[in-house]
């Protein structure tokens, strides 16, 4: 008997050592195994036959209301099903969709909209201006939506035909039609049914009609058969999946369980380039990426405590350890694929001026200073290196990671600028809608200082506020496009922020896979995906 | 359940009367367990590093060199350079002291406050028993980590609080372990001999009972410093631990997961120490335990 | 014995009442603003505002508590702040594949711990009995995090065996977070296992049985086993809850939608009445098994009283 579980034992500490021995092998590995390659050919084979794609994101759809969602992912997710009466096109300019065509009156205070006929919904409601002013009651009538922001300005609806839709707002905006643009259209019927929850059964117009969603995990979406432009897409169904750990999201392009992954980490883009049927693309982003500065406080209310910071800080490294060699040195307020970009002279490294500036400011031997930030490694590493390179002019930075719910709590709580505490906040914007406005008046407006707004670096410069809400109220684009030139060039040279960079979205495709992207806002647009 | 330690006729003597001898008569014992002998010199080694380690290191820790990153072990480096150039092998050998140092902390914080906790429980009886094991139970049905993410997310991040964190469910199983121990004491000889002379209820706990229970808290303390070890760098994965962007071997594991695929030794080296520091802890209690615990004694 | 098992459930309802004070206080606690996480950034103040009334959070707290308990002991465990999805819905969504990964990593937790635990008794000393208990102390002394990371790294990604994650594969989904959640539990079981059947096998009645003439098998499978399996039951079921708090980290590793990773989630999200329902169910849950493995200790050791 000590005989045969002598055996067993040794089966067992076989298995260990087996598993041990591998690991190191993985340890040593670099290059990619040919195998797995032949694996995932044959896995594409079997795939394209049902036509069906898994797409892996790093975050959690937070709900699919249509009207109420404001994060990226819950905004692509409600974007693979439902359209809007204007849309985006791959470069975030607003296109028509569910619109015909559409006119904006001289005085910027008229919208009218001619919509598409023999539009359906996915319940087999008929797409009509009644239905329209249906969806906009309800995200004016209840201001806890996030969509009611949006309408601010709307004053009245009027409906003007059966596909006529005017809209009156009470004062010029300039970012209106993106606004639009973020108003998702639903179906009425599913509006007015109070049984079932509009975030949970979402009923749209797009290409695809929604089919599940566990809380969580994987959203599935399929071909709406119904669909005007009915050659637009030929796959059947399309899977969502968050997954949030970084390694398992790039190693699902590997292994084939996903035939599209954004984003894709930085660290892990190199490992595709040999991959056969695997592709690598880069999208300039609207996000941008920074350090705020807190402007009310001392030391940093003189400016040139702020210029010599930005000058202290090598982008380039930045980019190189931070970025893995991905992304652009951010050379405005806002990022170029922005409405209105105006590119600056940048700070170029050079610490002799650094220094020189921190000796005319009088902190000649610098000083300590806090800098917040979420617990994203990528944010970790980033306060790291500026940390290190703050140093080089005497600045003691200590770090200080917060859980993003704390965060918010520290830096938005404060009723007034003397109780905030915030010093260096390490954080990126993208304005969800692409526009001016909206990269511009909550960070820099001293009308949006917190609680109010995100005005975290305490910005207060009563032209630029001015400016904000003048370019609002003009219509006339040339002279728009004047007034944010003026705000970009004015607070890049007043430094609020330590200007870092410009984000490059990567992301990965199957080479059989085509018409799915990434726009530069950070979304993923499957409207045009075309299985090869 | 924990009060079934089998108490053998030799501990029933008067404790401390040939202090010298016992502790020979234990180390003639331990010195026979090989595993555990040599994770005792691997602590010792790592209590040395913790001690001298920024001295011996062969680069500055914090010194990034933005011309070598990612490097895989060369002579140069022999453990690789780290995202920002930094020389791996010195980073551990520095991170030693505060890693080290919160783990040990939070069990001692846990240790002394269960310690304390078990003697009263387990010396008064009655109604303080039953509450100090209520709450025992309720600290119980908490899964510990999360528990300890409980706790970092109201107290905020910092090490301070990670130690707390990390304590906090050491407590009910050293009140429960103590409170065991005392209980079998309490009922032996020389307690009971001590109670009719007249002595005081502290004096009692203080000068019999507890250094009776000394060998179980050494026992389950080094244990412990190896499971809070993980449970700190768990808590450093979650984004909850003492300081990302410290030489600290778990938030050296966790802020280089990222690499695994393409920089495995960023991954690996931290991994590895902390698996060996871990291991060490668990055998040196292991042995100890052989030793100074009856129960399993063979 | 029955009266002993109504007796212990009833025990229950007090302590399952402070529990959910304690928790519904603990979670309130946490810092950070649901309706500002809910709101955005870009949210002005009066935009929070409004979206806090809606959520009924600008409540006095002790009437939250309150209209809570109220909905709960009517079975009503609210909405989720996040997604507006009834938070009954969203747990049993997640309670079968968390259920599934931590029985299975009990289940060859249990076998193979035992296995080795008794080949480490019989061989006691020898080299298989060393090498058995290395293995067994190897298994607590990995971060369980790290051991996923480079599990997917080898099975998924090098070798193409199983899934980097989710639960769609069916059983193959659950095989590497499975190991990497059981890796600990197995490494206590084998050495409860050992030393438990080392006390056994040195008993009066093994040596009976021995000078009986019994084969060695039919005295340490036969006799000694089930002795020696009692304080194994236990460590077995206190460990549940190592496992549950585990779960958050291996889930997070392998994107397995599970409870672990929703707790997680909700946290973040500070999403009150979804963290408040998965606490109060970590906790039943724990202490039904810890009520579970007394009752199974008696019934393995008929000689326990019970008081």
């Amino acid at each position: 008997m000590k005989k045969s579980l002598f055996l067993l034992f040794l089966l067992v500490s076989l298995l260990f050592i087996v598993v041990a021995c591998s690991d190191q092998e993985s340890a040593g590995e670099t290059g990619k195994g040919s195998s797995d390659e032949e694996v995932n050919a044959e896995e594409n084979a079997n795939e394209s036959a049902d036509k069906e794609i898994t797409i892996a994101i790093d975050q959690n759809f937070v709900t699919l209301d249509p009207h109420n969602a404001g994060d990226t992912v819950s905004i692509y997710g409600i974007r693979s099903m439902y359209e809007g009466l204007v849309g985006f096109d791959e470069e975030m300019n607003v296109v028509p969709v569910l619109a015909e065509d559409y006119q904006v009156s001289d005085d910027a205070l008229e919208y009218t909209f001619q919509l598409k006929e023999g539009v359906t919904f996915h319940d087999g409601e008929p797409f009509n201006a009644e239905a329209v002013k249906a969806n906009f009651k309800r995200i004016i009538d209840d201001d806890s939506l996030r969509a009611h922001r949006n309408v601010q300005y709307i004053d009245t609806v009027e409906v003007l035909g059966d596909y006529e839709i005017k809209f009156t707002l009470n004062q010029p905006f300039s970012a209106m039609l993106n606004k639009f643009a973020m108003i998702p259209l639903a179906s009425p019927k599913a509006l007015d049914d109070e049984s079932k929850d509009l975030g949970l059964n979402p009923v749209g117009t797009g290409p695809f009609k929604f089919e599940e969603w566990n809380q969580g995990d994987s959203l599935v979406v399929s071909k709406y058969e119904g669909y005007y432009e009915n050659d637009k897409t030929n796959v059947e169904q399309v899977t969502f999946k968050p997954v949030p750990e970084n390694g398992a999201r790039a190693a699902m392009l590997q292994t084939g369980e996903a035939d599209f992954v954004y984003p894709v980490p930085q660290q892990n883009a190199g490992d595709f380039e040999d991959v056969e049927g695997v592709e690598v693309t880069e999208t300039p982003s609207t996000i941008a990426r920074y350090v705020s500065i807190n402007t009310f406080n001392e030391p940093f209310n003189d400016v040139k405590v702020r210029q010599a910071m930005n000058y202290a800080v090598d982008k380039n490294a930045y980019l190189q350890v931070v970025k893995n060699g991905f992304g652009n040195p951010l050379d405005s307020t806002m990022s170029s694929q922005t409405q209105y970009y105006s590119q600056q002279d940048t700070y170029d490294f050079d610490l002799e001026k650094a220094k020189e500036l921190m000796a005319e400011a009088g902190y000649k031997d610098g000083f300590e200073a806090e800098i917040w930030g979420n617990t994203s490694s990528e944010t970790v590493t980033g306060m790291e290196f500026i940390k290190q390179q703050l140093s080089q002019i005497g600045i003691d930075v200590k770090i200080q990671s917060m859980e993003e719910g704390t965060l918010s709590d520290e830096i938005y709580t404060p009723a007034t600028p003397e109780e905030a505490k915030v010093q260096m906040w390490y954080v990126s914007w993208s304005p969800s809608s692409g526009d001016a406005d909206g990269a511009t008046r909550s960070l820099f407006s001293s009308e949006y200082l917190p609680p109010e707004g995100a005005n975290t670096a305490y910005y207060d410069n009563s032209e630029v506020t001015d400016w904000i809400n003048e370019a609002n109220e003009t219509s006339d684009a040339a002279e728009q496009e004047e007034i944010y030139k003026n705000i970009q060039s004015t607070v890049y040279e007043e430094a609020p922020w330590i200007f870092l960079a410009s984000d490059v979205i990567l992301s990965g495709s199957k080479t059989n896979l085509e018409g799915v992207y990434v726009l530069p806002d950070g979304s993923v647009s499957i409207a045009n995906a075309k299985l090869k | 359940m924990m009060s079934k330690l089998q108490i053998e006729t030799s501990t029933m003597e008067i404790p401390k009367v040939k202090s010298e001898n016992r502790f020979l008569n234990f180390w003639r014992q331990f010195r026979k367990k090989k595993p555990a002998l040599f994770s005792l010199y691997f602590v010792f080694l790592l209590l040395l590093t913790m001690v001298i380690g920024p001295h011996i290191v062969p680069y500055d820790p914090a010194e990034p060199n933005y011309n070598r990153l990612l490097e895989f072990p060369t002579l140069d480096h022999l453990f690789g350079t780290d995202e920002y150039g930094r020389d791996i092998l010195s980073r551990i050998i520095v991170g030693a002291r505060i890693t080290l140092s919160v783990s040990v902390s939070a069990v001692l914080l846990g240790t002394v406050v269960g310690t304390v906790l078990g003697l009263v429980s387990g010396f008064f009886g009655k109604w303080v028993d039953k509450a100090i094991m209520r709450i025992c139970d309720v600290l119980f049905a908490f899964p510990d980590l999360i528990l300890a993410i409980g706790i970092v997310a109201i107290l905020g991040p910092g090490v301070r609080n990670v130690i707390i964190a990390v304590a906090f469910f050491n407590i009910p199983s050293f009140a429960r372990i103590v409170r065991g121990a005392t209980l079998e004491v309490k009922e032996m000889l020389f307690v009971e001999s001590a109670r009719s002379v007249g002595a005081s209820t502290t004096r009692i706990v203080w000068k019999h009972i507890f250094p009776e229970t000394i060998p179980v808290i050494i026992v389950y303390f080094t244990m412990n410093v190896g499971t809070a070890i993980l449970s700190a760098a768990s808590l450093s994965f979650l984004g909850l631990g003492a300081d990302p962007s410290s030489s600290d071997w778990g938030a050296m594991l966790s802020m280089s997961r990222d690499y695994i695929g393409s920089s495995f030794h960023l991954v690996f080296f931290p991994g590895l120490v902390i698996f060996l520091t871990v291991l060490a802890f668990n055998l040196l209690g292991d042995g100890l335990r052989d030793v100074l615990d009856p129960k399993t004694n063979d | 014995m029955w009266q002993y098992i109504i007796k212990r459930i009833l025990g229950l309802i007090p302590l399952l009442l402070v529990i959910s004070f304690v928790i519904f206080m603990f979670i309130h606690l946490i810092p950070g603003d649901p309706a500002r996480l809910m709101a955005g950034k870009d949210a002005t103040l009066e935009e929070v505002e409004e979206v806090r009334q809606s959520l009924g959070l600008h409540e006095p707290f002790v009437k939250q508590y309150i209209s809570y308990m109220g909905n709960l002991l009517q079975g009503d465990l609210g909405y989720s702040i996040k997604s507006g999805a009834p938070v009954v819905d969203l747990i049993l969504d997640r309670v079968m594949p968390t259920l599934g990964l931590t029985f299975l990593s009990i289940i060859w937790a249990l076998v193979i711990g035992i296995l080795i635990g008794v080949l480490s008794a019989v061989f006691r000393d020898k080299w298989p009995d060393r090498l058995g208990m290395l293995t067994a102390v190897s298994g607590i002394s990995l971060p369980n995090f790290w051991l996923g990371l480079v599990l997917i790294q080898l099975f998924s990604v090098q070798l193409g065996l199983f899934p980097t994650g989710g639960d769609d594969a069916g059983w193959k989904s659950y095989i590497l977070p499975s190991f990497a959640l059981g890796a600990g539990i197995m490494a206590m079981i084998a050495r409860f296992t050992r030393s438990s059947l080392v006390n056994t096998l040195k008993q009066e009645f093994i040596r009976t049985g021995r000078a009986k003439g019994l084969s060695g098998t039919s005295i340490v499978f036969g006799h000694a086993l089930k002795n020696s399996l009692i304080p194994v039951v236990t460590v077995a079921g206190l460990q549940f809850g190592f496992l549950l708090g585990g779960s958050v980290v291996v889930e997070t590793v392998f994107s397995f939608p599970g409870l672990g990773r929703l707790l997680i989630d909700s946290i973040q999200f500070r999403d009150y009445p979804v963290i408040q329902a998965e606490i109060l169910f970590f906790s039943l849950q724990f202490i039904l098994v810890n009520l579970l493995v007394d009752i199974l200790y008696s019934y393995l050791n008929p000689k326990i009283r019970y008081d």
